[in-house]
């Protein structure tokens, strides 16, 4: 048996710090002094997700007591029941503002997307794992690794959840780099995230990035082909953004990425919720202004203040202090599971805690780049501390599947 | 695991560390950015966020009469308001429905107030009642750009309409605007009578509060408990000489009639009573603008915003000859023992008419019968002596010519000919005796307004004062404190107390013995008058009295002036003659007469050009 002190207690009080933050944020954006214009099923978040919290701490317990090799041999069986999950939702979910993302089960409303995460994590670690490494010659592991996070992406999109699908999209790069796809190809696969980003603020800029890139993605392959393909891939993410910006988005679409580039075009169009988070944030200054004091938060110049903007409600009334403590928070969980990923004998293991270890990644640079307005804003939430249940749990089972890896790494043998 | 792998998974962690650590960097350096070099830029757009100023308007001050009943005060109304950059277009269906009203008219508003400006708020309808308003307030939440405000319009709550004297209130025009530091768009400013002329006292100042709101507009109650706000400081109230029940009973009086009237005390120069008729509906222009109303009165041939008590010009005709009695005293022309035959004309190159019985009269009895034989042989002399411009001098201090300087606006000075006059209008050395004959009698060039004419009898009244007339005697400031105005009350060096005594022998004779007594003569009051009638040559004749009484101890002096009514002794004569009697004894026992004013219609214009009565 193992040692309980091999156990991650630092993993545990960084998890119970972030959720309380949270809902210290949630109560305070939810139950403060002028909470009475807000819906009652809003005002009931706070009492929600704490029930959500105990749950959540049953389930991080009894994870513990599962033999790891399950999360490998079940990795197949739960990734289908998820996809099969996501397909009834399309067809008899709840639709909540505009995304048919969620299935009720008696009293509870799941996001079938959310836990899909997990599943589609643990297929493609089975998968990768199973197979020879990816190199540059042999690129057919790369294409299922690809197929079995695109199945769920186009569920997705058909749901309209597109904030979660770039989550997907997000990983997979890191997926495959972890599994040996080579260096260069793997930057060349996030290259067209980046010069896209670029080319929004100034296509000029775009042209620079895809410069820079190729040479990058020169030294590390020098190979002819891949220089070549880097260049004209660059040439047409610069030119598709242009072409999209300009004639193919709609009009709604493009005022979202004009009120990220220049939110002063229509301050109280577009251009409103940029604005007005980094006011939040900004006006909290050194030290906040305060537990339910932040005048954005109380009166509600911030949308969706207990998910997306959450990150504001924090800055705001726990100004500098509370904001770079959330930033430590994660940078140490962050280091730590990449700490405990190496250690990791079994590359099924050290795969799925760099994958969830980077779907918190993902999650904590597009929340708080969105609400910081370094990001056009994607609506997704802030791991443990945005409000919202399904995310809340699915998040805690994938952290207690860390711990559990971890503390069964020497039990946990690659030699059955 | 083999080393190998060992080493490239440790580069590879390496790498992934590199990310993280970068993305840290990047989040980590932005909310330094925001919260600490920045935060000076975001605190004051937070605080202007949640808090809204708002202008409180201060209530305008009152107008009072003499007695201290109130003829002017404000009601509120609910408006509401549109800023047209804030509103969305979808919610017109449920804002009609709020308004209870059509949509497509909703539509043409909005189109108006975008029209005006699309980020400035306009009121988007005025005047509606408290069920909608109460709805509106309630409803605000869903209905971006939409304000409400709670306003007020002015009230007139006696009988007392007087539309020239107190004046309309408009929206500020952009003149106005850029005039003034005070006046800020949208502001109602009083734009004639004396709404306009005390403008500065009325308006009062602005206040400032500051109400906590939030993103929807919803305000959730007084910043600091209100400890920034500036309250606003109530107009200053203003007390006329005026008296409600005889402005009143003249307005009735003046009623489908053209004229002006204007009765004076003449022992301070303030306006009992003003009237120019026809008026037009004060009511009616106050609030919410009935444009029908306001284009009617623009294109009415009778201008009824025109202020004829003030303004208009018209030769005064046999009114003139008390004046012109005191002045030949003065010059030493006549003496009351002066006596001048009259065969039924005055012959000076030509025959000037006289419709006075034949014989002879002395100043009395040619004041009292009017005949104008005598003051035609008066103004000969003058004008044979080469004295026009000592005659106009004189004349002009009597209030005649000249502006008084009353406290309204619009106020047009009268002609009172010299030589420089008639070089302008004739020509140098073209004109001659012939030209100044009428002038003697009230006829010709010269011409007046009742506001004139009723100085000019003032000072017959008060033993040879010249009075400031006035409508406002005092100022009340919101702390009770009072001001008042000090008009000037000057004695006429000149005038002798025996010229006054003939001039009001003659005037009382008229009232007793003349052509003005049956409509003129109160019993019990002595009263002194004279009546003219000045020849229009493009219609009737317009009718004059002039009259003061008691005519021992005057307490009020009136002259009427009636548009195209023919002899005054019938038309003018009762108007003045029904007021005094009212302003005197608070009563009016002459029903005979009283009706005869209603009933009154100025007649078709009688063919025959008459000089005197």
């Amino acid at each position: 048996m193992n040692d309980k002190r091999e156990f991650s207690w630092v993993v545990i009080l960084i998890w119970i710090g972030l959720f309380s933050i949270g809902l210290t944020a949630i109560y305070s954006a939810t139950q403060g002094p002028v909470s009475q214009f807000l819906p009652s099923y809003i005002q009931d978040n706070f009492f929600r997700q704490s029930l959500w919290v105990a749950l959540s701490v049953v389930a991080l317990v009894s994870i513990q007591f599962i033999s790891p090799r399950l999360f490998q041999e079940g990795a197949y069986i739960v990734y289908a029941i998820s996809i099969i999950l996501m397909i009834i939702t399309i067809f008899f979910g709840v639709e909540v503002s505009g995304s048919k993302s969620w299935l009720r089960i008696g009293p509870l409303n799941f996001q079938t997307g959310e836990i899909t995460k997990l599943t589609t994590i643990l297929a493609a670690a089975n998968y990768l794992t199973s197979r020879r490494n990816i190199t540059s010659e042999n690129l057919k592991t790369a294409i299922v690794t690809v197929m079995i996070f695109a199945l769920p992406v186009v569920l997705l999109l058909l749901q309209n959840e597109a904030g979660v699908a770039i989550v997907y999209i997000g990983i997979l790069p890191v997926v495959l780099f972890w599994s040996g796809l080579p260096h260069g190809i793997s930057l060349l696969m996030v290259a067209p995230a980046i010069i896209g980003y670029f080319t929004v603020l100034n296509w000029k800029w775009g042209i620079l990035a895809t410069f820079i890139l190729t040479v990058i993605i020169f030294f590390l392959q020098r190979r002819t082909w891949l220089t070549v393909t880097s260049l004209v891939f660059g040439a047409l993410v610069i030119i598709g953004t242009e072409v999209a910006l300009h004639h193919v988005l709609q009009p709604h679409q493009r005022a979202r990425i004009e009120a990220f580039t220049n939110p002063q075009l229509d301050p109280l169009g577009s251009g409103w919720n940029v604005l007005q988070a980094k006011t939040a944030i900004g006006s909290g200054g050194l030290q906040g202004k305060g537990f339910m004091e932040g005048t954005q938060t109380q009166l509600r110049f911030l949308p969706e203040q207990w998910t997306d903007f959450i990150f504001c409600v924090v800055g705001e009334e726990f100004g500098f202090i509370g904001s770079s403590t959330i930033l430590l928070l994660y940078v140490f969980l962050f280091l730590k599971l990449l700490n405990i990923a190496s250690n990791q004998k079994h590359p099924f293991a050290q795969l799925v805690i760099v994958s969830i270890t980077f779907v918190y990644f993902v999650h904590f640079i597009i929340n708080i780049g969105s609400a910081t307005a370094v990001l056009p804003i994607i609506g997704i939430p802030l791991p443990f501390i945005s409000y919202g249940g399904t995310a809340f749990l699915t998040n805690t089972i994938m952290l207690a599947i860390c711990l559990n890896l971890d503390f069964n790494k020497r039990t946990f043998s690659i030699y059955r | 695991m083999s080393t190998i792998q060992k080493e490239k998974s440790r580069a590879a962690i390496r790498v992934l560390q590199g990310i993280i650590i970068f993305g840290f960097l990047v989040m980590l350096g932005r909310i330094i950015q925001l919260q600490i070099i920045d935060y000076e830029t975001y605190s004051p757009l937070s605080m202007q966020n949640s808090l809204r100023m708002e202008l409180v308007k201060p209530s305008r001050g009152l107008i009072y009469d003499r007695k201290g009943i109130i003829m002017v005060e404000n009601q509120p109304i609910y408006t509401i308001t549109i800023t047209p950059a804030k509103f969305n277009p979808d919610k017109v269906p449920i804002l009609a429905a709020l308004l209870k009203i059509d949509e497509e008219l909703l539509f043409q508003r909005i189109r108006e107030a975008q029209n005006f400006s699309w980020h400035r708020t306009s009121r988007l309808f005025t005047e509606v009642s408290f069920e909608v308003f109460s709805a509106i307030q309630e409803n605000l939440w869903q209905l971006p750009g939409i304000g409400h405000t709670i306003e007020s319009k002015r009230h007139y709550p006696t009988d007392v309409n007087a539309s020239h004297i107190f004046g309309y209130l408009r929206e500020a025009n952009l003149e106005e605007l850029q005039a003034s530091d005070y006046i800020r768009m949208g502001d109602y400013i009083g734009k004639s009578g004396i709404e306009h002329i005390y403008e500065n006292y009325l308006r009062g100042e602005r206040g400032t509060e500051y109400i906590r709101v939030n993103a929807y507009g919803q305000a959730l109650g007084q910043y600091n408990e209100g400890d920034l706000n500036i309250p606003p400081v109530k107009g200053t109230d203003l007390i006329t000489t005026l008296d409600a029940d005889i402005q009143a009973l003249a307005e009735k009086l003046m009623e489908n009639k053209q004229g002006g009237l204007v009765a004076i005390d003449p022992h301070t120069g303030g306006i009992i009573a003003m009237v120019s008729a026809p008026q037009y509906d004060l009511s009616k222009l106050s609030g919410r603008i009935d444009f029908n109303y306001w284009q009617e009165l623009n294109t009415d041939p009778s201008r009824p915003l025109f202020n004829r008590a003030i303004s208009a010009r018209q030769p005064p005709g046999s009114t003139f000859k008390p004046f012109m009695g005191i002045i030949g005293l003065h010059m030493g022309l006549i003496t009351p023992q002066t006596q001048v035959y009259n065969p039924g004309f005055y012959f000076r190159g030509r025959r000037y008419g006289d419709l006075a019985d034949p014989g002879n009269y002395n100043l009395v009895s040619a004041i009292a019968f009017s005949s104008n034989t005598y003051f035609f042989w008066m103004m000969d002399r003058i004008a044979s002596r080469g004295q026009l411009n000592t005659w106009s001098s004189l004349i002009q201090d009597f209030g005649m010519g000249p502006l008084n300087n009353v406290d309204l606006p619009f106020e047009r000075s009268g002609i009172i000919p010299d030589s420089t006059y008639m070089n302008r209008t004739f020509g140098e050395r073209r004109w001659g005796i012939g030209d100044l004959m009428s002038l003697g009698v009230g006829q010709g060039m010269v011409s007046v307004s009742p506001l004139q004419m009723a100085v000019a009898t003032a000072s017959l009244a008060n033993g040879g004062y010249r009075v400031q007339p006035h409508i406002v005697s005092a100022v009340r400031e919101p702390n009770g404190e009072m001001q008042y105005t000090n008009p000037v009350f000057e004695k006429i060096e000149w005038i002798q107390p025996n010229y006054l005594t003939e001039i009001n022998r003659g005037m009382m004779n008229a009232l007793m013995e003349g052509g003005s007594r049956y409509y003129g003569y109160i019993p019990g009051i002595s009263i002194a008058g004279k009546t003219g009638t000045a020849q229009n040559p493009h219609g009737e004749n317009h009718g004059w009295f002039i009259a003061y009484a008691p005519a021992d101890n005057p307490q009020i002096a009136i002259a009427v002036l009636m548009e195209n009514s023919g002899f005054g002794s019938v038309s003018a004569t009762p108007i003045a003659s029904l007021l005094i009697e009212k302003y005197l004894t608070g009563e009016i026992k002459r029903e005979h007469i009283y009706n005869h004013v209603l009933n009154f219609k100025a007649r078709i214009a009688s063919s025959q050009p008459i000089e005197n009565e």
